[in-house]
């Protein structure tokens, strides 16, 4: 291609229009697979030089159930830290050290790797002001970024809408390994896709047929849900030819293992997604926004080996991805962020598990970023009135570094307030 | 909806549509079929109020569905789809003979027919786990041909609302199939004796670690659910509420089966162990110890006593939050999918005032004049579940139920492994990409399978009132065969919605 048009906001259309795009009228027409991903991928990479957008790619990992943040960072040193876990703090002493006071799991070795080469920040105290403690209304408030519960749309979804012309083109934003739209990319002016599994995304039977069949069925769907099933069948359809074109050109170039035994809620195949993930980024299907989740973090019960087999399996899919796409060449370009509804109570219970708490810290992975620790560890000598420590950095001032200085883009639009920098990205 | 002339689409039409790319013999066809088609040059049915337009990524707006809920055979055909999973064509006629109101009477007094036993789940033990495939596909042979399809129906409502998956319970007991078999049975009884019910039952005990709390060191996980999930909703409590209720709550444990005391005892000799004997419990409840419950007085919901299990359930069902909470949900789940404060209170008040006697509460629900309203047509989308139980029913081809088994973990919803402690999501949370693409492979597999499918017949009358929109009647007007014909209705959104 020759020209390339300045954009403020990347449309397909524009492209579309312009005819740089070979055998593709608009979207709806049976147009084949012609290589619209490349090509579009590329015209998105190339507007960098236009200052309106950079090549940077975030991916979300969700530890639902509320990940216990002082089994994953522990507390070296601190006596309260045994006291109140007289089970759960002999982790402490098989912990990876990451300074005199603080070390990080055992299991998260592949990890500790990473944040010896300078690759991987960790946010400590992380939380919002008067947490909840229900899975659902915390999600919620991680999701849309607003403790105030007013907002609707996640703030992923929100940050596609606000700067990435996305319809026709669902893989801006992803959620790989999952099978419904996670709140987090929740936008109704957005269209992003959902890709549980890749070899299994397309129609069976004469697919092509079928495919031009259901284009044509679901199109102007009357009714309150009308819109939402005809952009559901686009974005399939979208997705399978942009599916179809970066599959032939990827194989992994790291071991990514899904056999980590997981006892309690495995089913949640994280490997697997980030390899899709990766499989997105490396082949220029233009994705800048991924979310992928890894449950079974709600720990009320026998915490110690349940939480050591998720770290196990958070540590082997987050390692493997990171070296895929370092082996690509891509690590320069890829955040890994780990997001949590909430921590867990200092406080140990009778089940070897503990109960719902506050903060957490947030880890951050890739080459983009500035290697450490960051914000305040819990303070477990001064517990609120429900034995619960306070945070030291609101997760919004998290979401806002990787939006300004990550993917480039204005935090105003999906935050409400600014918050005082967290400087882990790595100046670009 | 907009009547589209076929012009603007004719390239793609004509690749599918054969002998009958004009509008005139699309229409002709149509009138053999008897379709309705949508749209302002169309008669409207009185009374009808078309929603908003819904706003598209293209600014393209769409009419509402023309409801026929005027009609009363319509009305008996969506009382069908909500409230049970789905019909044949006999199903619905027979139905239709009897009436809305003889039908909706039929379905909540006709006591649920007991599944027979699965077998080898009685027994089931850490050698010899129950099949997770062969117990989905046990309950999905109950949907598909249980003469009583509405305590089908509220039992997967209750498995969804009382949630537990058999990852946490694991498969090692029986636990998550008693669970089963108990939500069936208490399905329409009344919402008291379901708390105690759900607040005893073993695998409820494992799943939200109220079997492994005590006194001395209580786990707040079931104690936070009961409230927040189960019975009163986020918000009409606090953090001190839970924590005295889970010390209010405390000393329960699972029971032990024969099964599995003959194994604990075999084990134990098996390692060199002195030979023991375990006494298995004779129920299929928690076994209450009061040596692990808690001693003391505790202010929970405002009121400072000593509290047991009963007298804490007495005092959740005493606040006024639990009968519009449980109301709202099945309102959601049955007639609309964002309901009136008004209809909720109305409803509610009914349902406390029978003592939240189930049968009292679906028969107002299903009774309402909001169930009928023409605003209230294809306005819930059916889960996972419901779609493809609905489609062996219309097809029907009770053969597809290991099938439908394996299906729904695909487009998220493995029964008995709900994604999270809050059971299943609902309406618009079922369409992802992800989902819309797995539904229509599950029509393509499920139809290339079958040796012969049912005659298409009516079928779009029967499934869908006739009322279709343009592509729908288009593709169905043009297909050449039943299996084709089949195909569009069941993969249409049309038949997404009920």
């Amino acid at each position: 291609m020759t020209m390339m048009p300045t954009l403020d906001r990347l449309s397909r259309r524009d492209f579309l229009r312009n005819g740089l795009v070979f055998g593709a009228g608009m979207r709806g027409l049976a147009a084949g697979y012609a290589a619209v991903p490349d090509l579009f991928a590329r015209a998105v990479y190339s507007a960098k030089s236009a200052g309106a957008m950079n090549d940077r790619v975030l991916v979300m990992i969700q530890l639902g159930g509320g990940n216990d943040g002082l089994q994953t960072v522990l507390p070296l040193r601190d006596s309260k830290y045994r006291d109140l876990r007289p089970t759960l703090s002999k982790e402490a002493d098989m912990a990876l050290p990451l300074s005199n006071d603080f070390g990080l799991h055992q299991n998260l070795k592949g990890i500790k790797a990473l944040y010896d080469a300078g690759k991987v920040a960790i946010v400590q105290g992380v939380g919002y002001p008067q947490p909840s403690f229900s899975h659902f209304d915390s999600i919620r408030v991680w999701e849309t970024g607003d403790p105030s519960r007013r907002q609707q749309n996640g703030w992923l979804g929100k940050t596609i809408e606000k700067n990435y012309d996305s319809a026709g083109h669902p893989l801006v934003g992803c959620a790989a390994g999952t099978t419904s739209t996670p709140g987090a990319l929740r936008d109704l002016q957005a269209t992003l896709t959902v890709v549980n599994d890749q070899n299994a995304f397309k129609f069976q039977g004469n697919g092509d047929s079928i495919d031009k069949v259901m284009g044509a069925l679901y199109t102007s769907t009357p009714g309150i849900y009308g819109a939402l099933f005809d952009t559901a069948m686009s974005t399939v359809r979208d997705t399978i030819a942009q599916l179809r074109t970066s599959a032939t050109k990827y194989t992994p170039k790291a071991q990514y293992s899904d056999n980590q035994k997981l006892v309690y809620s495995s089913k949640n195949q994280l490997a697997a997604a980030l390899q899709l993930a990766a499989e997105l980024i490396v082949t220029g299907t233009g994705v800048k926004i991924l979310h992928v989740t890894l449950g079974g973090f709600d720990t009320h019960y026998t915490e110690q080996t349940r939480h050591a087999d998720l770290m196990a399996y958070l540590d082997s899919a987050v390692s493997a991805f990171h070296q895929d796409i370092a082996a690509y060449g891509m690590a320069d370009r890829v955040l890994v962020a780990t997001w949590s509804e909430f921590g867990r109570r200092p406080q140990e219970n009778a089940s070897g598990g503990t109960d719902h708490g506050t903060a957490a810290p947030i880890m951050l992975v890739g080459d983009v970023v500035k290697g450490g620790l960051y914000g305040e560890a819990p303070n477990l000598g001064k517990l609120d009135v429900q034995n619960n420590p306070s945070f030291s950095v609101d997760f919004r001032a998290v979401y806002q570094e990787i939006l300004q200085s990550h993917l480039a883009v204005d935090p105003r639009d999906v935050l409400s307030e600014s918050f005082p920098r967290v400087p882990f990205v790595k100046a670009a | 909806m907009v009547m589209k002339k076929p012009a603007p689409l004719g390239l793609r039409r004509r690749q599918i549509l054969v002998g009958a790319g004009t509008a005139a013999g699309a229409l002709a066809v149509t009138r053999v079929l008897g379709l309705h088609h949508l749209g302002p040059d169309l008669p409207t049915i009185p009374g009808v109020v078309a929603s908003s337009p819904s706003p598209t990524p293209g600014g393209v707006t769409t009419k509402d569905w023309n409801s026929p809920l005027a009609d009363p055979a319509a009305q008996v055909a969506q009382l069908l789809r909500r409230a049970t999973f789905g019909y044949t064509a006999a199903q619905l006629g027979d139905a239709a003979k009897d009436g809305f109101r003889k039908t909706v009477d039929r379905l909540i007094e006709t006591p649920a027919a007991d599944p027979k036993d699965l077998s080898g789940a009685d027994e089931a033990t850490k050698d010899k786990p129950l099949n997770t495939l062969a117990l989905q596909s046990w309950w999905i042979d109950q949907m598909i041909a249980s003469p009583t399809p509405f305590a089908e129906r509220m039992t997967f409502f209750w498995h969804g609302h009382f949630t537990s998956d058999f990852r946490k319970v694991t498969n090692q007991t029986p636990f998550i199939y008693w669970q089963n078999r108990t939500w069936r049975s208490m399905a329409l009884t009344n919402l008291r004796d379901m708390l105690t019910a759900v607040t005893i039952d073993p695998g409820m005990l494992r799943y939200l670690d109220l079997g492994t709390s005590t006194g001395k060191s209580p786990n707040e996980n079931y104690s936070r659910e009961l409230m927040e999930l189960f019975s009163m909703g986020v918000g009409t409590f606090n953090e001190d509420d839970v924590r005295a209720g889970a010390k209010a709550l405390a000393g329960w444990r699972e029971p032990i089966t024969a099964a599995m005391a003959t194994a604990l005892m075999d084990q134990a000799v098996q390692r060199g162990g002195r030979a023991r004997t375990i006494t298995p419990d004779p129920v299929k409840t928690g076994v209450f110890e009061p040596s692990r419950a808690y001693v003391g007085s505790v202010k929970f919901l405002g009121e400072t006593r000593q509290w047991d299990t009963k007298a804490v359930l007495d005092k959740i069902a005493a606040q006024d939050s639990v009968a519009p909470f449980i109301t709202e949900k099945v309102l959601r789940e049955f007639v609309m999918p964002d309901p009136p404060e008004a209809t909720v209170k109305r409803i509610a008040d009914g349902f406390r005032k029978s003592k939240y006697d189930m049968k009292t509460l679906m028969r107002d629900v299903f009774t309402s004049p909001e169930f009928t309203q023409p605003t209230a047509y294809r306005t819930l989308i059916k889960s996972p579940t419901e779609f493809m139980v609905h489609v062996a029913r219309a097809l029907e081809a009770p053969q597809l139920s290991k099938a439908i088994a394996q299906a729904g973990s695909g487009m998220g919803q493995a029964l008995f492994d709900p994604p999270e402690v809050g059971g299943w999501p609902s309406n618009a949370s079922w369409v992802s990409s992800n989902n819309v693409l797995t539904r229509v492979n599950f029509v393509v597999a499920s139809l290339s399978g079958l040796q012969k499918v049912p005659a298409f017949r009516d079928a779009h009358q029967v499934q869908l009132d006739g009322i279709v929109g343009a592509k729908t009647a288009d593709l169905l007007n043009s297909a050449q065969d039943d299996s084709t014909r089949w195909l569009i209705l069941l993969a249409s959104p049309e038949f997404q919605l009920k």
